[in-house]
């Protein structure tokens, strides 16, 4: 399971960082994961220790509080404590204490050995598959847990487990596939495919890439970890609403924690995003000659970095609220139970966005090359971006509409709920026009695509009936709500991701998967998704509440079907992961474009040299210009071709 | 040519059409209304679904058509025309939802506001939502309180939540009003009863362990039915 590069390559860069082995001393001093390991123990140690001493100063009884221990020692000190052992700050405390530093040191940088996706590791490409590798260990875990309740739901009545359990699976679920795999797994995407598209040789900030993959597992392992609390995972949601999360067991602190982590790790690779779209682009590459991709990672970033603090505030006040003893949402003390809400949805809302926009982008990449047309109506597909981003902010309360919040704010939340519909059509409708007449190549990434395409739609369509005020008080939380972000967020966003896997995949690992195995997982998931989700409009609408462990015997028959049906759809994953795997390690080496792509990740080898371009490219024409003679998108060495032309006109 | 595609799409089109209004015609989706308000909220919902079924057979049309028509073997080298965008058809799709949207917008805010009309004769009921139980008090006759919910029919019911401990939400499926009961704010819905017969009121808001089975009887009666039980309650 090696990407290893040409041999040319490593004695190009002689410099290259050597594994410390041999030596003892190297091992447990040297960065890496065995440091990380006893640092993370000993980080836990001293923040317990600190914790305990300051009460027993204070004379304040317990001395040992079990929740404030684990936040400050596990949830805070060894977290960054085990960041620092595997060497993610070293360059910045070399800086920091005026030891000599490299600034050009590119020591860690690039994969040469599988050991080397398990360090801190500087390549936007490294860090790309560290990203996606990781996330589809989290999505492997929160769909165990999915298949977990869907056994408890098949029937009505309790069988397998406790409420709070059950209550447990259902929010680590969703807390697993939102923050630990659906937006990392775009971060992940973004990471290999933009710096390329865009002509550079990196992200703008590699070390800050780095660390931002390795604040991913910290957040990961605590939401699944908050299973062995006493009490129980966090079992109230993965909204988590006050003042229920306030009374829940130990679990629920795991999730405020867990949720700073993995919000800290989207920032900080938004922040990258930008400043590297912003100034690392080749010369010529202006806005309007980016692809669609990185416009939507651009647009996506700019929702994250002003959208995040929200969530990380939000779960602060709880944590507050239960350690500390404010008010914050606390009525008897003057607090604010809908302020909660107001908070979470201003973050959670353009999240939803967060979660879809870099679908748009590798949908329309996908899209365009597989139909060999250029993308219909580029600019307003790129504004239609923008457009979503403003208005994404701008709707949040629509989550809202039976919490009980003022009811002036329903008419015009809804107003600007329904507009969203137009930008998000624009795309919809550019799409199937950049089809038309196209030459239409049926690849496992354009019938994940395809299939995201008419998915969407039926999520959007639902999506206008949750829009609407009156529709919304009638199916707001109940299984109508869990079937519109199931079409949302996995005929859509996973759908997406499954295309943008398939698609990159010969760039990645510079192998081609097997195309029937790729198909097969298509049909499967396709057919299977739309048996598990589809019924939930029905039930939900009939009277079946969501986030329930036992409901009325009515509704008995459906729910076997739908919980059968999602074990299909579970197996049909396997099929995924066993064509990743074989074929990363013994597939047929693939082309450098076996896609004819026109954008820039596609002209240069399969996997990419190590610092990406040889010479940086001079970009000289938009990037889908299928069908137009003599049109170019880039010089990929424009000082050779230069040169070339001097000689022909001497 | 070009005519016998368009009409091999819109054939398509027809086909999809059909099929999804099968599905959402065959299946009853939608509880049989027992308010007015719900039978106000089932004609936008039919509304959304005349909209969602045009526009999803469009969509799915042309997809199927696309690939139908214009697929290639995977040796194929071509390219297609390069057609960069339309800007008549920009503008069509950009303003034929807009207009869709906006229709739906008044019709749905024109609803809203007949379904929060207050009307002359009023039966209060405060709702006192609390772990994993709910309490009806009819503060209109006296100290009356049940654990069930009794409604005359016809009449409007103006129900006040209230929330003890953490969030619940009221909800009769039937009735097609739902609303959350808030610790520390009063929060209110109406309902007008338009027939008799045994419903649930089920909480709808993730309330801690009992949530899933934190259910209340919910009963419409002829007025006669209820001034009688309500004299049991007082008693």
């Amino acid at each position: 399971m090696t990407a290893t590069h040409p041999e040319q390559d490593v004695q190009q860069y002689p410099a290259h960082f050597e594994p410390p082995h041999g030596s003892t001393w190297r091992l447990f001093f040297g960065p890496g994961l065995v440091r990380g390991a006893w640092m993370a123990g000993l980080g836990f140690l001293l923040g317990a220790g600190l914790v305990c001493l300051l009460r027993a100063w204070w004379g304040w009884d317990p001395v040992w509080n079990t929740e404030v221990v684990l936040v400050v020692g596990a949830m805070v000190v060894a977290p960054i404590f085990f960041l620092a052992g595997i060497g993610s700050f070293d360059y910045w405390l070399y800086y920091i204490a005026g030891r000599p530093t490299r600034p050009e040191d590119h020591s860690g940088h690039g994969a040469y050995s599988w050991k080397d996706y398990f360090r801190v590791n500087t390549d936007h490409k490294v860090i790309g598959i560290q990203y996606l590798v990781t996330t589809f260990v989290f999505f492997t875990v929160g769909g165990l847990m999915a298949m977990f309740f869907r056994a408890e739901l098949a029937q009505p009545g309790l069988q397998f487990v406790d409420s709070q359990t059950f209550n447990g699976l259902v929010s680590v679920h969703a807390t697993l596939m939102i923050f630990l795999f659906i937006i990392p797994a775009f971060a992940g995407l973004a990471n290999f495919a933009v710096p390329l598209m865009l002509g550079a040789p990196d992200m703008a900030f590699p070390r800050l890439n780095a660390l931002s993959f390795w604040l991913l597992p910290i957040a990961g392992i605590m939401f699944v970890a908050s299973f062995l609390a006493p009490g129980g995972a966090f079992g109230a949601g993965w909204t988590g609403y006050a003042p229920l999360s306030e009374g829940q067991p130990l679990g629920q602190t795991f999730f405020n924690m867990g949720v700073q982590w993995a919000g800290a790790s989207s920032i900080m690779t938004a922040l990258n995003f930008l400043v590297t779209i912003i100034t690392m682009r080749a010369p010529g590459m202006t806005f309007w000659r980016m692809p669609l991709l990185v416009w939507a990672n651009f647009t996506t970033s700019l929702l994250v970095v002003l959208a995040t603090p929200f969530i990380a505030g939000s779960q602060f006040f709880v944590m507050f609220d239960r350690i500390m003893h404010t008010n914050f949402f606390v009525p008897e003390g003057g607090g604010y139970v809908l302020g909660y809400q107001h908070i979470f949805w201003f973050y959670s809302h353009p999240a939803v966005y967060i979660m879809m926009l870099p679908g748009f982008g590798i949908v329309s990449e996908v899209i365009s090359s597989m139909s060999r047309k250029p993308i219909f109506g580029y600019r307003l597909m790129a504004l239609s971006l923008l457009g979503i981003l403003v208005l994404g902010f701008s709707v949040w309360a629509h989550h809202m509409f039976v919490a009980g919040m003022a009811d002036w704010l329903r008419v015009p939340m809804m107003i600007t709920t329904l507009l969203i519909a137009i930008p998000t059509g624009i795309k919809v409708f550019s799409w199937i026009a950049t089809l038309w007449r196209g030459r239409i190549h049926l690849t496992t990434p354009m019938l994940f695509a395809l299939g995201f395409v008419t998915m969407f739609v039926i999520g959007g369509l639902s999506g206008i009936y949750l829009g609407s005020v009156p529709i919304d008080i009638a199916a707001s939380d109940t299984y109508f709500i869990v079937a519109h972000i199931h079409y949302v967020l996995f005929g859509g966003s996973v759908f997406t991701i499954y295309a943008g896997v398939y698609y990159w995949f010969p760039k990645m690992t510079g192998r081609m998967y097997s195309e029937r195995l790729g198909k097969w997982h298509f049909w499967l998931t396709f057919v299977s998704f739309n048996a598990t989700f589809f019924p939930m409009h029905y039930i939900g609408l009939r009277g079946m509440p969501r986030r329930v462990s036992d409901y009325d015997a009515a509704f008995g028959d459906l729910n076997l079907f739908i919980s059968t049906a999602s074990f299909v759809l579970g197996a049909s994953f396997v099929v995924f992961v066993y064509n990743m795997i074989t074929s990363w390690v013994r597939g047929p080496i693939a082309e450098s474009n076996p896609w004819h792509a026109r954008t820039l990740e596609w002209q240069v080898s399969s996997p990419p040299p190590i610092f990406n371009f040889d010479e940086i490219p001079q970009v000289v024409g938009g990037p889908y210009e299928y069908g137009v003679p003599g049109a170019q998108h880039a010089i990929l060495s424009p000082t050779k071709q230069a040169a070339a032309q001097e000689e022909v006109h001497a | 040519m070009v005519r016998k595609g368009i009409v091999q799409l819109v054939a398509i089109g027809v086909v999809i059409g059909i099929a999804v209004t099968l599905v959402a015609v065959l299946f009853q989706w939608l509880p049989t209304s027992a308010s007015e308000e719900f039978d106000r909220i089932q004609d936008i919902y039919w509304f959304a679904t005349v909209m969602s079924i045009v526009i999803f057979s469009l969509v799915a049309a042309v997809v199927v058509f696309s690939v139908w028509k214009w697929r290639v073997p995977p040796d194929d080298d071509a390219e297609g025309p390069p057609i960069h965008g339309h800007t008549g058809l920009e503008i069509v799709w950009t303003a034929v939802p807009a207009i869709l949207v906006i229709v739906l917008g008044i019709v749905s805010a024109f609803v809203l506001s007949e379904n929060g009309k207050a009307s002359d004769n009023q039966l209060h009921v405060r709702v006192i939502a609390q772990q994993f139980a709910w309490k009806f008090e009819y503060g209109d006759y006296g100290k009356a309180e049940s654990g069930e919910l009794v409604l005359p029919v016809g009449r409007q019911a103006e129900f006040t939540m209230e929330a003890v401990d953490v969030l619940h939400s009221f909800w009769v499926p039937q009735f097609g009003q739902k609303m959350d009961a808030v610790p520390g704010i009063e929060t209110k819905i109406l309902v007008t009863p338009t027939r008799t017969g045994d419903f649930a009121v089920i909480c709808a808001e993730l309330c801690g362990l009992g949530h899933a089975t934190m259910r209340a009887k919910a009963r419409v009666v002829s007025q006669a039915d209820f001034d009688k039980w309500i004299q049991d309650q007082r008693a």
